[in-house]
């Protein structure tokens, strides 16, 4: 590596940080390129003819001449080696070309319908924290009673899966208590049921996880220590244990992205909400490569963007990390 | 527990206000009312295009129907209707119809119907770039129209076709702006022109298209209620792909009505007074199951006879559709006038399958009880598309399978997706399959059963699934539609599906299932009786 050559002498920090930013650039880079290739060559291996994908799906019973014209215009009468060499290069540039179905830029798609899944897997994750602190919280205060009980309901909630939830959570709310609208509709009211199907699940993996540490917490030295210093209940709570519950909590947040993307999918499509769950399950059934592969790129760009701050999180609270 | 409980509690009452803010009242009788929108909520899949021209599939029909029209329509009775165009007159040699089209009639965007549009439509439908394959197939006999003078278009043919009138009926051939056809393919996807009682006004990609009334409109078919603009101010067109949520959408008024109701809500929503059913079966083919000729064991007839005997289908459709489907002993719709019904020739019978499989040299069973024939099983794959059947549907043939084994069939059942259902057809690795077809006419028989039926389209599509190769029965489809005498052409298909059940390639189940559930606030629905989409021309809103 010779760019760390010029820095180095007026700055140890980027001596330090640069190699582990380009490496991690590095991996990206290859995940990404992993990630498209996989894509490209599995979706192909599905039986069935990608042009017919293009004129409204298999046995649309398209007729000779519009086969052909949808081959030409999206390149498809090409060796597969080379439409896998053009659509690197294309990519390589950011552009991810153009939806079958929908007729339109992918880039168009994924922009109309990220914001939705975003505010959907954000809200979520908010929701899901508080549930999951909510009961740690109740099992270090109220005894080995509470730890029980919010034990056996976070190994509920987490073997739930998401279409039962949502249906089961419909049934109650609006069908029979009549409170909130089945479907999404805009505004508040609409988001509740779809956070609450995506939150309940994840509630239970982090509470899982925190309760534990935190019990842990609560019976080691440090806190004894604290204690000793005169610190009070919620002191040592929200100041000792909580903080180092914390760290595997940070440590999940990678998979947590993961489990609200591909929860996103049951969840925008039962409660007809846009996003890119639901784009992602359109485009599998009809076969529109090009947003498959749009959609798997940009959630994998999160994943890794996700896991780079955690990373980087987990280096700026533990320096043994940035050592290495 | 209460410290994240009560923010939940606060955001749920905040979304109970907003719930009631959205429901007004309005005045309530017996005489149709002018305003409102009703929400629409389909469960087919979204279209690719707005545009039934482009393609031409069922969800794209559903909602045209409210924005286009045809030149021809049918009434209940199944007989053709005028519509945008007011009479036609076939030529003494069948190869020349006149159309005199509707006067006054506008298209949305200001220009006229006349016979110059009628002439772009059909060149736009036959136009490559266009990619129709629908409207495309319904044309082929179909070599160009010429205009006549301003109100009459000559449409000029290949061959004699019986089956035009039906053709133009549909609504994947629906008469568009020729204007509109000029723009981009992309535009007019998005916004296509007719001249119906309804104009698209925007499109939000998986979530709705937003219609509002077309307060100029003055051109309704021949059967439709009432004249003039229609009654509801808008319609919001929304997709919600999942059945539960849909009919929850419905129970609670989110929306207003809703396709594609599954036979358990359709069970369900007879007990309540809120809920109003319309069963509206799919012209066309009957759902069948259809036995491929071409290979062992169903080119020997007595098996595929064997097969059908042994069978118990009613049963099946008793204990899974609840009353919501009726059996069908035809190969075609029960709404096609020149369908004919064989009950007897698909009586359940065990002891005459056994002994059919006996002549046909099925002797030995294995030790699962299959029939073995010279140390092969009688084995049947048959590949099921989950796309296209029902969870109903796909439960009827697990039914099946337990029956049939009875008389020693072993049935493989292959669920797959609609990709690799169409590779397992292509590979002619099937011996049984299910799938539906929609047409207005009798004429989808020879799409369904000419020997041309078998050799694949360039796509790979073929739709003569039973694989029949029968010159008589070629013979008499090909005359059945070119013949303009009434008489001789319900006389040669009935002798044609005389061939087609009586040679046991097909096990009819029952109608092509379309059910809508609408709430009983909204009244003057009905489905049209061309292709069964419904049309909210006449609907109104008692609420």
């Amino acid at each position: 590596m010779a760019l760390p050559v010029a820095a180095a002498p007026r700055s140890s920090v980027a001596r330090r940080w640069l190699p582990w930013l380009l490496l991690r650039l590095g991996g990206v880079v290859f995940v990404l390129w992993a990630v498209a290739t996989v894509t490209f060559f599995a979706i192909r291996l599905i039986p069935g003819d990608p042009a017919e994908a293009i004129l409204g799906g298999p046995g649309s019973q398209a007729s000779a001449a519009a086969l052909a014209k949808a081959r030409a215009d999206f390149g498809l009468d090409q060796p597969l080696p080379l439409q896998y060499l053009h659509y690197l290069g294309r990519l390589a540039v950011g552009d991810l070309g153009q939806s079958y179905a929908l007729r339109q830029p992918v880039i168009t798609v994924i922009g109309q319908n990220l914001g939705g899944t975003l505010l959907l897997a954000a809200v979520s994750l908010v929701v899901a924290a508080a549930i999951a602190l909510g009961l740690a919280a109740w099992s270090a205060w109220g005894g080995p009673g509470a730890s029980a009980v919010s034990s056996v309901l976070e190994v509920v909630a987490a073997a739930v899966p998401h279409f039962w939830l949502a249906i089961s959570l419909i049934l109650l709310f609006s069908t029979t208590l009549d409170w909130l609208p089945p479907v999404s509709i805009p505004g508040a009211a609409g988001l509740i049921l779809p956070v609450l199907t995506l939150a309940i699940p994840l509630a239970g993996f982090l509470g899982q996880v925190m309760r534990e540490s935190i019990l842990d917490a609560m019976a080691s030295p440090f806190v004894l220590a604290a204690r000793a210093r005169g610190e009070g209940s919620n002191g040592v709570f929200w100041r000792h244990a909580l903080r180092h519950a914390a760290i595997p909590a940070i440590g999940l947040a990678g998979w947590a992205f993961g489990a609200l993307i591909s929860g996103a999918v049951v969840v925008e499509t039962i409660f007809a909400r846009p996003g890119i769950g639901r784009s992602l399950l359109s485009a599998v059934q009809q076969r529109d490569v090009p947003l498959v592969v749009g959609v798997v790129i940009v959630v994998a760009l999160g994943y890794m963007l996700v896991t780079t701050l955690t990373d980087l999180a987990d280096r700026l609270v533990d320096p043994r990390l940035r050592a290495r | 527990m209460k410290r994240f409980l009560s923010p939940l509690i606060a955001m749920a009452a905040v979304g109970l206000l907003l719930v009631g803010c959205t429901t007004t009242a309005a005045p309530r009788g017996s005489a149709p009312v002018s305003g409102g929108t009703l929400v629409y909520a389909t469960g087919d899949a979204e279209p690719t295009c707005l545009d039934p021209h482009v393609g031409g599939n069922y969800p794209q029909a559903l909602v045209a129907t409210q924005y286009l029209e045809s030149l021809v329509s049918k009434n209940k009775a199944g007989d053709i209707i005028p519509w945008l165009a007011t009479k036609w007159t076939e030529s003494a040699n069948g190869l020349s119809w006149d159309f005199t089209l509707r006067k006054n009639v506008k298209f949305t965007d200001g220009t006229p119907l006349n016979a110059e549009a009628v002439a772009a439509n059909v060149a736009h439908l036959q136009d490559p770039a266009t990619g129709s394959s629908t409207g495309y197939l319904a044309l082929q006999k179909v070599t160009g129209v010429t205009v006549v003078n301003d109100l009459t278009a000559r449409f000029t043919l290949s061959t004699p076709d019986s089956a035009l009138l039906d053709s133009l009926s549909q609504p994947w051939l629906a008469i568009e702006s020729a204007k509109a056809l000029k723009r981009s393919q992309a535009v007019n996807c998005e916004s296509p022109v007719g001249t119906g009682p309804f104009i698209v006004t925007k499109w939000v990609h998986q979530q709705s298209i937003s219609l509002v009334r077309n307060d100029k409109y003055n051109s309704p078919p021949a059967d439709a209620a009432h004249t003039g603009p229609a009654y509801l101010k808008a319609i919001q067109w929304r997709f919600l792909p999942d059945s539960a949520s849909r009919y929850a959408a419905l129970q609670s008024g989110t929306v207003d009505v809703i396709d594609n109701a599954q036979p358990d809500t359709l069970v369900a929503a007879k007990k309540t007074k809120d809920l109003v059913a319309i069963d509206a079966p799919r012209p066309g083919a009957s759902n069948r199951i259809e036995l491929n000729s071409s290979i062992a064991p169903f080119d020997d007839k007595r098996v595929r006879e064997a097969f059908i005997r042994s069978a118990d289908v009613n049963d099946a459709i008793t204990s899974l559709f609840f009353g919501t489907a009726k059996r069908s002993y035809s190969a075609l719709s029960s709404v096609e006038k020149l369908g004919i019904s064989e009950p007897k020739l698909f009586t359940y019978d065990q002891k005459a399958a056994a002994k059919l499989l006996d002549e046909a040299g099925w002797t030995q069973r294995n030790s699962d009880g299959y029939r073995v024939k010279d140390g092969k099983v009688l084995e049947l794959n048959f590949p099921v598309s989950t796309n296209q059947s029902i969870p109903a549907e796909q439960s009827l043939f697990e039914q099946l399978q337990a029956t049939t084994k009875q008389a020693g069939f072993k049935v493989d059942l292959h669920p797959l997706d609609l990709s690799s259902w169409y590779g397992a057809l292509g590979a002619n690795q099937y011996n049984l399959v299910s799938a539906p077809y929609t047409k207005v006419g009798p004429d989808v028989l020879r799409i369904l059963y000419d020997s041309d039926g078998t050799k694949p389209a360039p796509s790979g599509y073929f739709a003569n699934h039973s694989q029949v190769k029968d010159p008589a029965l070629d013979a008499l489809l090909v005359r059945a539609g070119e013949t303009s005498d009434q008489k001789e052409r319900a006389s040669l298909y009935k002798q044609a599906q005389d061939i087609i059940l009586g040679g046991y390639y097909i096990l009819p189940l029952y109608d092509q299932q379309n059910h809508y559930l609408l709430r009983s606030t909204v009244k003057g629905v009905r489905a049209m009786p061309t292709v069964s989409t419904p049309t909210m021309y006449d609907a109104w809103l008692s609420r």
